[in-house]
């Protein structure tokens, strides 16, 4: 088991009521699972992806990732714990315009402790991985959207996370490009790594193994 | 339309309260401070300029060379008026010679006030054009005759009219008022005058005057001559003509120094007052040179820090833009818009400046020691400041409104429009050059507090504390020394008392024609003469380095001379006690070489001096306070045994110590203004970066969030911000660094006796300026840096 929600809610109290943007959510994420998350426009899907990435808290409910209970931890803790297990991916891929390919991929080794050796060995091994060694130097408006969400995958990788966190990966490309990222999340989930993903389209929740409907913040089935 | 234009403007200010106030507020301060430094400005270079002959008026100076040096002094001899008038009479229309002024003891009846004043020639009055309120410019043409300024009139005569009036000069020249002149403003030379006697009366008066006409004494330079040229003449010219008119008059044993004549025109007299080697060096224009440049810089800051926050708020107002231009607005509507809206600000900024500066005109006139009023009744200023208003507008204005009206519709709307990266480069320069400026400022600023503190602790040789002044400005004192001596010192209250021909603080008589011993033939001396009487020594507390002090029990003493240590440099004495010296006729023995004493700039070398005993010759009486009484008690018993001695004289005196602390006046005054315009200008620049740090935290709002998502703590990304501020300025530091070097290296070069230009100067104003950086940026670069990330990230 990598992660586990246990009656979990988040509100926002709007003009006197209270709208619940995520209702009693129980769900379990076992390592090694390829996990769509679907959903209707303000279902709370993005919501519960970045709750499960640290990014946003909850009102109410437990959270443990990895044997810690992510509800009680110090916000430096939690951090470390998000740093160091969790990678993202998103729609409109997120590169910093002003890094090249691989200053983008050697980002997050920054924010740990790597020695430069190190960063330049993991980053070329990524650059390898992906295919895109003469493509290093360039910037992210000289590549397509497809290019583009291979350096953002290859970004949120590059650490060796145990889970990544796709929020729509291909939502803002054609379908061919589409089609090859998600071969890419289908090869990477068989070598081990735990992938929870967010999308509209039936055929890519189809990579995955196990969806997750949810409207107005809750599961509606399982 | 404009009133359109105007309505908008004003609901966008009240919607953006917090930019309004930093654009609106930065933008008052820096006109205060334009409005300040102007006014100061204009007080400075109007000086002397109430004087209706301004531009023709000059005093006369010599330049003086001797063994290579020259110096440029006032003192005069008599018979140079009576020459120029004879032989020049085309060049000048009026000639002028005056006596040094001093404080006098004016007396009606038995009122006796000392009043400060001189003797000048009968044409002063209508060469000064001064304002008579009774009398006439002739009144000064009879030989008993006195002109007194307004204010003296009504401190001796109240609201009568005093023409006609007897009054009495030092208790022993007899006058008749025949005139009352206006005081004058506090920015003319002559301010300080209270009354004017004739000179006729000066000359039958002194014996030493009278000396200097009747043998016709060209070498003794002891009086005043100012000039008004002809009509038609230049100042050079004249100047030019008359250069050679005392060196050709001097007697012949006398023409080894080299004297040269030149007319000083009026209107340099109050800012260049500086002569080095002959040659007018400028003086105080310096500091107005410097404070204008402040003050446009400022102004400058002011206009693109209101720039650079209108152009930040472009991402704003873009979708504004948008919505006008698809409903059909123009682009030449939309620039009219936004220059209305500059207007707008700026003339409330302008309003407030006018706030701030009239409540802090009178600190501020405390500060700089001047009368400035606000210029409300002068039609020029609202002039000046309506075209101010306009041209800053447009400056503030026109490059938001340019760049603002050229955003694309269609691209704003769709929220795809990101500001443009040239205008970051453009914004660094500014900031770099900002920093620059404020750097050199307090680098500059340091260093004056360095020379102040440097020159205050230099060693002035005599013990200053409890030392009082008086000044013999009157007969009566003839002969009453021992018994006032003995007097004093028996109350308890005077630990010891002597007479001396200088004050402490200053050198009042120079002489030559020295001779000793292995003297070169061809050196001219002069040093400092010094009349004292025995018991100087005992009262001021002098440092005797060797031989000894002047004694009583040596009736040799006589023609004995004590030097001090720069005399004994000066004239090559290898073991000067005891040595003979001739002082034109008479020989002199050396008994004693004492330590320097600071009596003139404290920035300058001590001059070198003789001291002697001489009783007849000698100006002040200086007390030594016993310093176990209360000094008010003290004081007060002196004045008694004053009253009772020298009856009809009234009792003033002066504390060494403050009147040796007057000396730092002019300097002093330029180290706090410049504190405060380093003050603002840093305060601006301050504002300047604050804008800028929140514009380019709103540009790096989506990467501050990637790296947040990937790792990147608060303390990574607030060291991320601050890293390129503080890049910028340690740009600056180092660009200021050699300016600043420049700047007051050939500051501290117009003075002798100055400190060392150290480098940890250097490291505390750039450590300074980081420091101020850091503070100012961290304010955004922390709200970005733990701002949610989820939010920047959101795809809409």
């Amino acid at each position: 088991m990598i992660l586990q929600l246990k009656d979990l809610f988040k509100w926002v109290n709007s003009g006197g009521n209270r709208v619940f943007l995520l209702n009693d959510i129980d769900l379990t994420v076992n390592e090694g699972e390829f996990i769509s998350i679907m959903g209707p426009s303000g279902s709370g899907k993005t919501t519960l992806l970045n709750v499960i990435g640290m990014l946003d808290d909850f009102n109410e409910g437990e959270y443990i990732f990895l044997e810690e209970p992510v509800h009680n931890l110090k916000e430096k803790h939690r951090a470390n714990l998000y740093k160091e297990y969790i990678g993202f991916v998103f729609q409109s891929y997120h590169l910093i315009d002003e890094l090249t390919v691989y200053e983008n991929i050697e980002t997050p080794l920054l924010y740990k402790k790597h020695s430069r050796a190190e960063r330049k060995a993991m980053v070329a091994d990524m650059l390898d991985r992906f295919n895109i060694v003469g493509k290093k130097d360039l910037f992210p408006s000289q590549l397509s959207g497809g290019q583009q969400q291979l350096v953002g995958i290859a970004r949120a990788l590059v650490s060796s996370p145990k889970l990544i966190l796709a929020d729509e990966p291909t939502g803002n490309l054609n379908s061919a490009q589409g089609e090859e990222i998600m071969q890419l999340f289908k090869k990477l989930n068989d070598e081990g790594v735990t992938i929870i993903q967010v999308t509209h389209s039936e055929s890519n929740a189809a990579y995955g193994s196990r969806t997750i409907h949810l409207r107005d913040g809750l599961i509606v089935n399982k | 339309m404009i009133q359109n234009y105007f309505k908008i403007a004003w609901r966008n200010l009240i919607k953006n309260k917090g930019y309004s106030a930093i654009n609106i507020g930065g933008l008052a301060v820096g006109m205060a401070v334009v409005l300040l430094i102007s006014l100061w400005i204009y007080d400075e270079v109007s000086y002397n300029k109430n004087h209706e002959n301004y531009d023709t008026i000059a005093l006369a100076l010599m330049h003086k060379t001797e063994n290579g040096k020259t110096r440029t002094r006032r003192p005069m001899p008599y018979p140079l008026g009576n020459e120029l008038r004879a032989k020049y009479s085309d060049d000048f229309k009026h000639v002028v010679m005056s006596s040094f002024y001093w404080d006098y003891v004016l007396s009606k009846d038995n009122n006796n006030l000392s009043k400060y004043g001189g003797f000048m020639e009968s044409d002063a009055l209508r060469m000064l054009s001064l304002n008579m309120i009774y009398g006439d410019w002739d009144g000064l043409k009879k030989p008993n005759s006195i002109v007194i300024s307004q204010s003296t009139a009504r401190t001796f005569f109240g609201s009568e009219n005093p023409v006609g009036k007897h009054m009495k000069i030092d208790d022993k020249l007899n006058t008749t008022v025949t005139g009352v002149f206006e005081d004058l403003p506090y920015n003319s030379e002559f301010h300080e005058l209270e009354f004017i006697a004739p000179w006729e009366l000066y000359t039958i008066s002194y014996p030493w005057v009278k000396e200097a006409r009747d043998k016709n004494l060209w070498d003794n330079n002891s009086y005043k001559l100012y000039v008004q040229i002809a009509d038609g003449k230049t100042m050079a010219s004249v100047s030019e003509t008359i250069k050679t008119v005392v060196q050709d008059n001097v007697p012949g044993n006398n023409k080894r120094s080299l004297r040269e004549l030149v007319l000083y025109p009026m209107k340099d007299w109050h800012l260049q007052s500086e002569w080095k080697n002959g040659v007018n060096t400028g003086g105080f224009i310096q500091y107005v040179w410097i404070f204008g440049f402040i003050g446009v810089f400022v102004l400058g800051l002011a206009c693109i820090n209101f720039m650079n926050l209108s152009t930040a708020q472009s991402e704003k107002r873009a979708k504004e833009v948008g919505v006008l231009k698809s409903i059909g607005s123009t682009k030449k509507q939309l620039i009219h818009q936004f220059l209305s809206e500059s207007f707008l600000v700026v003339v409330f900024a302008f309003i407030i400046a006018v706030l701030l500066v009239l409540l802090v005109m009178p600190a501020f006139n405390a500060l700089a020691d001047k009368h400035i009023i606000f210029p409300f009744n002068n039609i020029f200023f609202y002039l000046v400041s309506v075209g101010c208003i306009v041209a800053t507008s447009f400056m503030a204005g026109s490059y938001p409104a340019l760049y603002l009206s050229s955003f694309h519709p269609v691209k704003v709307l769709k929220g795809t429009f990101k500001v443009g990266k040239s205008t970051t480069s453009f914004r660094r320069a500014l900031v770099i050059a900002q920093f620059t400026i404020s750097v050199t400022l307090v680098i500059g600023a340091i260093v004056i507090e360095k020379q102040i503190t440097y020159s205050k602790n230099r060693p002035i040789g005599y013990q200053s504390e409890g030392l009082i002044t008086i000044s013999k400005n009157t007969e009566a004192y003839k002969g009453k020394y021992n018994t006032l001596r003995n007097e004093l010192i028996k109350t308890g209250t005077v630990v010891e008392m002597c007479e001396a021909s200088s004050p402490l603080t200053d050198v009042w008589s120079t002489g030559g024609g020295f001779n000793w011993e292995g003297k070169d033939p061809n050196f001219v001396t002069n040093m400092g003469l010094f009349c004292i009487s025995h018991d100087y020594g005992k009262t001021i507390g002098w440092d005797i380095l060797e031989g000894r002090d002047f004694s009583r029990a040596f009736p040799t003493d006589s023609t004995a001379f004590v030097l001090n240590e720069t005399a004994v440099n000066y004239m090559g004495l290898t073991d000067p006690v005891g040595k003979t010296i001739r002082w034109g006729k008479k020989k002199y023995k050396v008994i004693g070489v004492v330590k320097d004493i600071l009596r003139e700039s404290p920035f300058e070398p001590t001059k070198q001096g003789v001291y002697m005993i001489n009783y007849d010759n000698t100006n002040f009486v200086r007390l030594k306070l016993n310093p176990e009484k209360p000094i008010s008690e003290a004081l007060t018993t002196i004045e008694t045994v004053f009253a009772k001695h020298v009856p009809n004289v009234p009792f003033e005196f002066q504390f060494v110590d403050e009147t040796f602390a007057k000396k730092f006046n002019t300097m002093e005054r330029i180290q706090k203004l410049s504190n405060l315009f380093a003050f603002f200008a840093i305060f601006i620049s301050c504002l300047g970066l604050f804008g800028l740090a929140s514009f380019m935290a709103e540009q790096r709002k989506k990467e501050i969030g990637v790296r947040k998502v990937v790792g990147a703590s608060v303390f990574n990304l607030w060291k991320l911000l601050s890293k390129d501020f503080v890049k910028l300025v340690v740009l600056a530091i180092v660009i200021a660094t050699p300016l600043a070097y420049y700047g007051v290296n050939s500051w501290l070069n117009n003075y002798t006796y100055r400190t060392q230009i150290s480098w940890w100067i250097f490291v505390v104003a750039g450590m300074g300026a980081i420091g101020i950086t850091l503070l100012t940026v961290s304010f955004h670069s922390i709200k970005a840096a733990i701002a949610n990330p989820i939010k920047s990230l959101r795809t809409e």
